[in-house]
């Protein structure tokens, strides 16, 4: 169990972590999002003891992990982001050096050996020099440390950057397992896996936590609307009778081109029209081309929570939010247009 | 194991396994030969005094050659932060390195005991005492020479910058020798209590001086200290 209270870091006139709370219960894995430079690795740095704060606490089962900081690193695991590793060694004898340091016993560091090259697949680089090895195996040896020890704790900076698909899927399955039993905080700016994995989610933006729930009830968060893409081949589409009958739609945009209709429609997400619609469109004698709706991705969640201007969401739509979204400065992207309505 | 023999024997194990470790000791051993012939066949002279004060003035160089990287790279290279996250103090990191550093000086004057060896074979009347407290000298003096290029290493992150900074504050030790003609009287006995030359004359002499050992551990600890607080203020202030 971990407790962040206000936790501030700046450098300079920077600041690079803002007055943040939150805390990571054990058996749980936290997801750690937020684009390059929001304060992701500076909080972890924090987090393991390597920077100090500014401001703020980091309590560890209670206790400020700064009053004892040889007995909170014997807990934490830590995979630092860029995973600095002594080129000239050889992956045994890193994992053998890191071992020696935390003071582990011979056989309690041979099981342990065992277990870690199974679970990272070192099984091949053992005996080769770190400074040889592709990104991927760097990260399995960066991996491999960090989880040595067996820490109650495991805080990883991005730990699957640098591998390949196959090699994502094994470390992912490798932190599912961890995180039945330990106290798991991961940071990524790949929503994908933080979705994939992670029991918990907090989005961070320039220093700022914009967003701590369960993973499960973010997109609910965004869901309210969603929008249909329609494309017939039809002369003179006319909508207008159908929208009278439907006032929660919304066109967005429609475009004709000689036999090529398309059109895209917003509307509530709990609203399903596809039957009335196509029975329309037949009634019209209109051939559809697709129909699809879309809904809104993490990615762009993300994307929109993150950018400039970016604000805590609000379930509840409320129209001086947008009248006030409406002010910003809007980008020519659709998407992004859609994000300030989302506000 | 204790962390600091951790360390050393991981570096040392490193230092045998780079080439530059390997230039630096025949560059040492080659000009210390060099000197220690010229004295032997030229001027037909078996005595040992010589070679020490060269010996003494190389290590001005070659020290900072070997503590250069030592807490630098870590920096550089970011595995001060994998150390800093270990169960580990940063005392035991500094010391650590100082270790490696005079495990490597003391090879280097194992080698140096060949010189030793021709001047018994060639030589008449030593004074083992000289000879054997000479060596003991140059190791202390070696010692603090190595906590200043310790000290040098931890505060830039640049191996080159610390490698001059090591120089100087080694030279500032070396040279005020030769400074103190220019000095005033009254001040002489005061800056010549500083002078690395002045503690080891007793050595070389034979005479053991307990005051002159605690001068040399007494700059060693100084600048070890002064290395871990240096490293503890970069981890709380580090700046971008």
């Amino acid at each position: 169990m971990i407790e962040i209270q206000n936790l501030s870091r700046h450098f300079g006139a920077l600041k690079a972590v803002d007055e943040i709370s939150f805390s990571v219960s054990s058996g749980t894995i936290t997801g750690f999002l937020g684009p390059n430079g929001a304060g992701k690795t500076t909080t972890m740095r924090m987090m393991v003891g390597y920077l100090q704060p500014s401001a703020g606490s980091i309590l560890l089962d209670g206790k400020s992990i700064f009053a004892d900081p040889i007995a909170t690193s014997t807990k934490i695991g830590y995979l630092p982001e860029l995973n600095p590793l002594y080129d000239e060694m050889f992956t045994q004898e890193i994992l053998r050096y890191i071992a020696d340091l935390r003071k582990m016993p011979a056989t309690l560091f041979a099981q342990r050996l065992e277990y870690v090259v199974e679970k990272c697949g070192l099984q091949d680089v053992l005996t080769q020099r770190v400074g040889t090895l592709s990104k991927g195996y760097r990260q399995r040896v960066g991996l491999a440390m960090a989880i040595l020890h067996d820490p109650e704790i495991l805080i990883l900076d991005e730990p699957t950057s640098g591998l390949d698909p196959n090699q994502i899927l094994e470390i992912r399955e490798l932190i599912r397992t961890l995180g039945t039993q330990k106290t798991v905080l991961l940071s990524s700016h790949i929503m994908q896996e933080v979705q994939a994995l992670c029991d918990r989610v907090l989005i961070i933006n320039k220093g700022k936590i914009i967003v701590d729930d369960e993973i499960g009830k973010l997109s609910s968060y965004f869901k309210d609307h969603q929008i249909l893409h329609l494309e017939l081949e039809a002369e003179d589409a006319d909508f207008g009778e159908f929208m009278e009958y439907h006032p929660d739609l919304q066109i967005i945009s429609q475009t004709q081109e000689g036999d090529n209709f398309k059109m895209q429609i917003k509307m509530p997400a709990d609203l399903d029209i596809k039957y009335d619609l196509a029975r329309f469109i037949a009634e019209n004698g209109w051939l559809i081309v697709s129909l699809y709706t879309q809904e809104k991705s993490l990615e762009e969640i993300f994307y929109n929570l993150t950018k400039e201007g970016g604000q805590l969401p609000k379930p509840a739509f409320e129209e001086k939010d947008l009248e006030d979204a409406e002010e910003l400065p809007s980008a020519v992207d659709t998407a992004e247009d859609e994000g300030e309505e989302e506000l | 194991m204790n962390a600091i023999l951790t360390i050393a024997r991981k570096e040392y194990q490193l230092a045998l396994r780079s080439v530059t470790s390997y230039i630096v000791f025949v560059l040492f051993l080659v000009i210390s030969g060099a000197a220690f012939a010229t004295t032997l066949f030229k001027i037909n002279l078996a005595e040992l005094r010589g070679i020490y004060s060269i010996i003494h003035l190389l290590f001005i160089f070659f020290i900072p050659a070997i503590t250069m990287g030592s807490i630098a790279k870590e920096r550089s290279s970011g595995t001060i932060e994998l150390l800093s996250t270990l169960p580990i103090r940063l005392s035991q990191v500094v010391w650590g390195k100082i270790l490696c550093a005079f495990l490597q000086v003391l090879t280097l004057l194992a080698f140096c005991l060949i010189y030793f060896g021709i001047v018994m074979v060639l030589g008449e009347n030593i004074d083992y005492g000289a000879v054997i407290l000479g060596i003991l000298g140059l190791a202390f003096a070696a010692l603090a020479y190595i906590s200043i290029g310790v000290f040098a290493s931890s505060l830039p992150s640049n191996q080159v910058l610390a490698f001059v900074l090591a120089l100087v504050i080694s030279g500032f030790f070396y040279v005020i020798r030769f400074l103190l003609a220019l000095a005033p009287l009254s001040l002489v006995r005061y800056l010549q209590f500083f002078s690395f030359d002045y503690h080891l004359s007793g050595f070389m002499k034979g005479v053991l001086d307990i005051r002159d050992l605690l001068f040399f551990v007494a700059v060693t600890l100084i600048f070890a200290f002064l290395a871990e607080f240096n490293l503890q203020s970069k981890n709380m202030m580090q700046e971008r």
